[in-house]
């Protein structure tokens, strides 16, 4: 006999539905309106000529903010290796026999990495002052966040015999886990930290918008002046600098997991 | 390379049970004797409680019932320095060698000094010239010095159960527990290993206590065996006592040859 | 200690009695130049920074303090009467997040077909992959930057510089997904003589549909955040208060906009989360 055809249909039905009733909400919520678009856009073709045309002069002038662009993302991946590390073993049930100290440092780190970095510069700014030190706490905060999240996720992943081998010759802990898991786990937070500095660069670039230092500054400044040729040189600039450095990062990174 | 020292680590089981949560009976009823300096291997079936015996001496397994004193030291232990001192007198080997295979031989070897360096050497790596040499000596007695400085994870299966073996002599243990040893291990590796234990207790006269699967080796390395079954000891004599009706206890059937290295290693 | 003779022998190697061993030699400590050289490399480029970056070092001494300080100004209360108007805000930012994401995917779709291999000519394939690297490599806040010096700020807008921004993940990852997709299917639908269309639908998307569906999910996470941060430059929605706060220095509003924007942050990816392991695994953890 043959089967009946099972009903299923209606499941992909209902989720399409759903979707599309988000999605007009969320039009609605925003305010959806091309012929304003079209309006505004034909209005700016002449700035997507200006944009199109680099100002290479100023070059010189954006050196000095590259600079700090950079060394940002270097001390912020630093720290926040460096801050992450311990705590990703405090993060993970493998490394830690303490379950509420594993959930205790989760939950707080699921907080941290729920604001996006940008919006801890804004705040910071005002904390500590514009400059490269508010960009960089904002950075470091936003990197311990990753570090530990992808460093507890290998750790957990990690063999335990090496480890139930340290202690049982009687380690602690802390001892045990040094010496059993941190060399299984190297290479990957080797490679995670790379990926992080990758980030950074990325969002160095942009934190300057809130006062956080860098060429987010200057894209700021240019930006109110209606500079677009020299927009659209910082914008060039942060493109070869991303693309350069995820070229050799991933490079490095490939070589450090095979 | 002392290893004896001031105390006589003999083991005393006094009515040890075993109960895994879940109700899994482990073991009932163990009253266990195992004076200093002996050589021991526990034979039984899959599932008949071996491991759950050895991994009791060292606090590895929590005991439910009764108490085990090793030396002057007490389990169930009381407090977390009290079990890592105890652990700290025993080495153990495990069947599947529990190297950290991305560390090199010598840092692995090193773990057995892990309880007595001060935090901040073991946190940097940064190990005193003696217990390098101590580790050094351990490889020096298991044969395998002139790997010192590669990669756990490239050696051969029997040459990282000698590195294990190596880690548990840094450690200058009075007791070796050996959990299926040579399990992983091909026949004449098995002998290597089995002849390293055998020399570690008769050289330095460490109390070694093997869990074995093969009957062959069981009696040609133990001075004594002990038969488990279903949680429980049902043979407790020498080699040469261990008739065909004895391994009719343990084993609940008469000897096959699954039950022999030699006799599976000619399939 | 004398033991009885072992009852079995075994066949024995050469190497495996103990007293024949060789006698080894210790080898030296290896040294490792390359290894060195790089950690010195590295150390030195940190070392750097840190010495040559315009900041204040001695700053830092006071600010677990004042951090404090504030964390009181913005928590001890937070002000809940702005709660409602947060959560508007908060809304509007989500909302910005998923037409933004609908809408990448609704470009990126057929974009990233046309970029796999097999499907697309190279003379197509090529150019898009190195549109979607660009589109990776610029920061979404640039792209709306520039997006926003054209047209104006509106949470419209900020929804289209999203669009935009996950035009370049998406298409790489949905081409790589259907690059390592199995191939038996749609050399089935080929050898039936199906369409490149009738292989994409039949044979591609059934053995691609949980990974891409799980991207989707995972991008609008992403984007949750990416709009928060387009309203700081003016985008509107949380981002924007937000700013507005700080400027003001109303400080316990500002503590109730950051309670607001992690509960909804940590839920949204709760439920995106459960939802992406529901469709690769196939069953609620
Ligand atoms: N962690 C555990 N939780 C629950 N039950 C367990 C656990 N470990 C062992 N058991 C059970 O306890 C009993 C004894 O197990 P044990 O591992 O000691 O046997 P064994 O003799 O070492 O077997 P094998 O030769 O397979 O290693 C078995 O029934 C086993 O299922
Ligand atoms: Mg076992």
């Amino acid at each position: 006999m043959r089967p009946v055809r099972p009903r299923t249909a209606w499941k992909g039905l209902l989720v399409l539905a759903v979707v599309a009733v988000i999605t007009v909400w969320a039009g609605f919520g925003v305010q959806v309106d091309v012929g304003a678009l079209i309006k505004n856009f034909s209005n700016a073709a002449d700035k997507v000529v200006l944009l199109a045309q680099p100002d290479y002069g100023f070059f010189p002038e954006t050196l000095s903010a590259l600079a700090q662009t950079l060394q940002m993302a270097v001390i912020a991946t630093a720290a926040g290796a460096a801050i992450g590390l311990p705590l990703s073993f405090l993060a993970s049930r493998v490394t830690d026999p303490s379950r509420p100290l594993v959930a205790v440092v989760r939950s707080v780190l699921n907080v941290v990495r729920s604001v996006p970095d940008l919006l801890y510069a804004a705040i910071l700014v005002t904390i500590v002052g514009t400059g490269a030190l508010s960009g960089v706490i904002a950075l470091v905060l936003f990197n311990v966040g990753i570090v530990v999240k992808l460093i507890s996720e290998a750790i957990d992943a990690v063999d335990r015999g090496p480890l139930e081998a340290a202690l049982a010759t009687g380690a602690t802990w802390v001892r045990a886990d040094r010496a059993a898991v941190l060399p299984q786990i190297l290479p990957v937070y080797a490679s995670q930290t790379l990926y992080v500095l990758e980030l950074n660069v990325r969002a160095s670039t942009v934190i300057g918008l809130v006062g956080g230092g860098g060429l987010g500054i200057l894209i700021d400044q240019v930006r109110t002046f209606y500079r677009y040729h020299q927009l659209s040189l910082i914008i060039l600039e942060i493109l070869v600098v991303v693309v350069l450095l995820e070229a050799a990062s991933s490079w490095l990174r490939k070589r450090l997991v095979s | 390379m002392t290893s004896t020292g001031d105390r006589a680590a003999d083991i005393t089981f006094r009515g040890v049970g075993v109960s895994y949560p879940g109700g899994v009976r482990g073991l009932q009823d163990i009253d266990l004797r195992i004076p200093a300096g002996e050589m021991v291997a526990v034979v039984g079936l899959s599932g008949a409680g071996k491991s759950t015996l050895v991994r009791t001496i060292n606090g590895l397994v929590p005991i439910t019932e009764g108490e085990i004193v090793v030396g002057d030291r007490h389990l169930p232990a009381s407090r977390g320095r009290e079990l890592r001192e105890l652990r700290s007198e025993i080495g153990m080997v495990f069947q599947s060698f529990n190297l950290a295979r991305r560390a090199r031989v010598i840092d692995n070897v090193l773990m057995g000094r892990l309880h007595t360096a001060p935090t901040w050497r073991t946190l940097l790596g940064a190990w005193s010239r003696d217990d390098v040499e101590l580790a050094m000596q351990a490889l020096e007695r298991v044969g395998i010095v002139d790997k010192a400085y590669v990669k756990a994870g490239n050696l051969s299966g029997g040459q990282q159960q000698r590195v294990a073996i190596a880690r548990t002599l840094a450690q200058q243990p009075k007791i070796v527990l050996a959990d299926e040893p040579v399990a992983s291990l091909d026949p004449p590796t098995s002998h290597t290993v089995m002849r390293d234990l055998e020399r570690i207790n008769a050289e330095l006269g460490i109390t070694v206590v093997i869990n074995l699967h093969f009957l062959d080796l069981a009696r040609r390395y133990g001075r004594r065996l002990i038969g488990l079954r279903g949680g429980r000891i049902v043979f407790d004599g020498t080699g040469e006592e261990a008739d065909e009706q004895v391994f009719a206890d343990i084993y609940g059937r008469s000897l096959t040859g699954e039950d022999v290295l030699e006799a599976r290693a000619q399939l | 200690m004398s033991a009885a003779a072992p009852p079995v022998r075994g066949k024995q190697g050469p190497d495996t009695d103990i007293r024949a061993r060789p006698v080894l030699v210790r080898p030296a400590r290896p040294r490792r130049p390359g290894a060195r050289l790089v950690f010195l490399a590295v150390t030195a480029v940190v070392v750097l920074a840190f010495w040559s970056v315009d900041i204040d070092w001695s700053q830092l001494a006071g600010f677990p303090a004042n951090l404090l300080r504030y964390l009181g100004l913005m928590f001890l209360p937070p002000d809940l009467s702005t709660l409602p108007s947060a959560f508007e805000a908060t809304v509007l930012s989500v909302q910005m997040a998923w037409l933004g994401t609908v809408l990448g995917i609704v470009i990126s779709l057929p974009l990233s077909f046309l970029a796999t291999a097999g499907v697309g000519p190279a003379w197509v394939r090529w150019p898009l992959r190195g549109l979607f690297s660009l589109l990776r490599a610029v920061p979404e806040v640039v792209i709306a930057v520039l997006i926003l010096s054209v047209t104006g700020l509106t949470a419209f807008t900020g929804a289209l510089a999203i669009a935009v921004g996950s035009v370049g993940t998406l298409g790489k990852w949905g081409y790589e997904a259907m690059e390592g997709a199995e191939r038996g299917p749609s050399e089935a639908v080929r050898a039936a003589g199906g369409s490149t269309a009738q292989m994409l639908r039949w044979g591609m998307w059934p053995s691609v549909q949980p990974e891409v569906l799980a991207f989707w999910l995972y991008r609008f996470e992403i984007n949750v955040r990416a709009s928060a941060i387009l309203g700081l430059i003016g985008a509107g929605g949380i981002g924007k208060v937000l700013a507005d706060n700080v400027q003001f220095r109303i400080w316990d509003a500002v503590g109730t906009l950051l309670i607001v924007v992690v509960v909804v942050t940590v839920v949204i990816d709760l439920v995106s989360g459960a939802l992406r392991r529901k469709i690769i695994t196939g069953a609620w953890r």
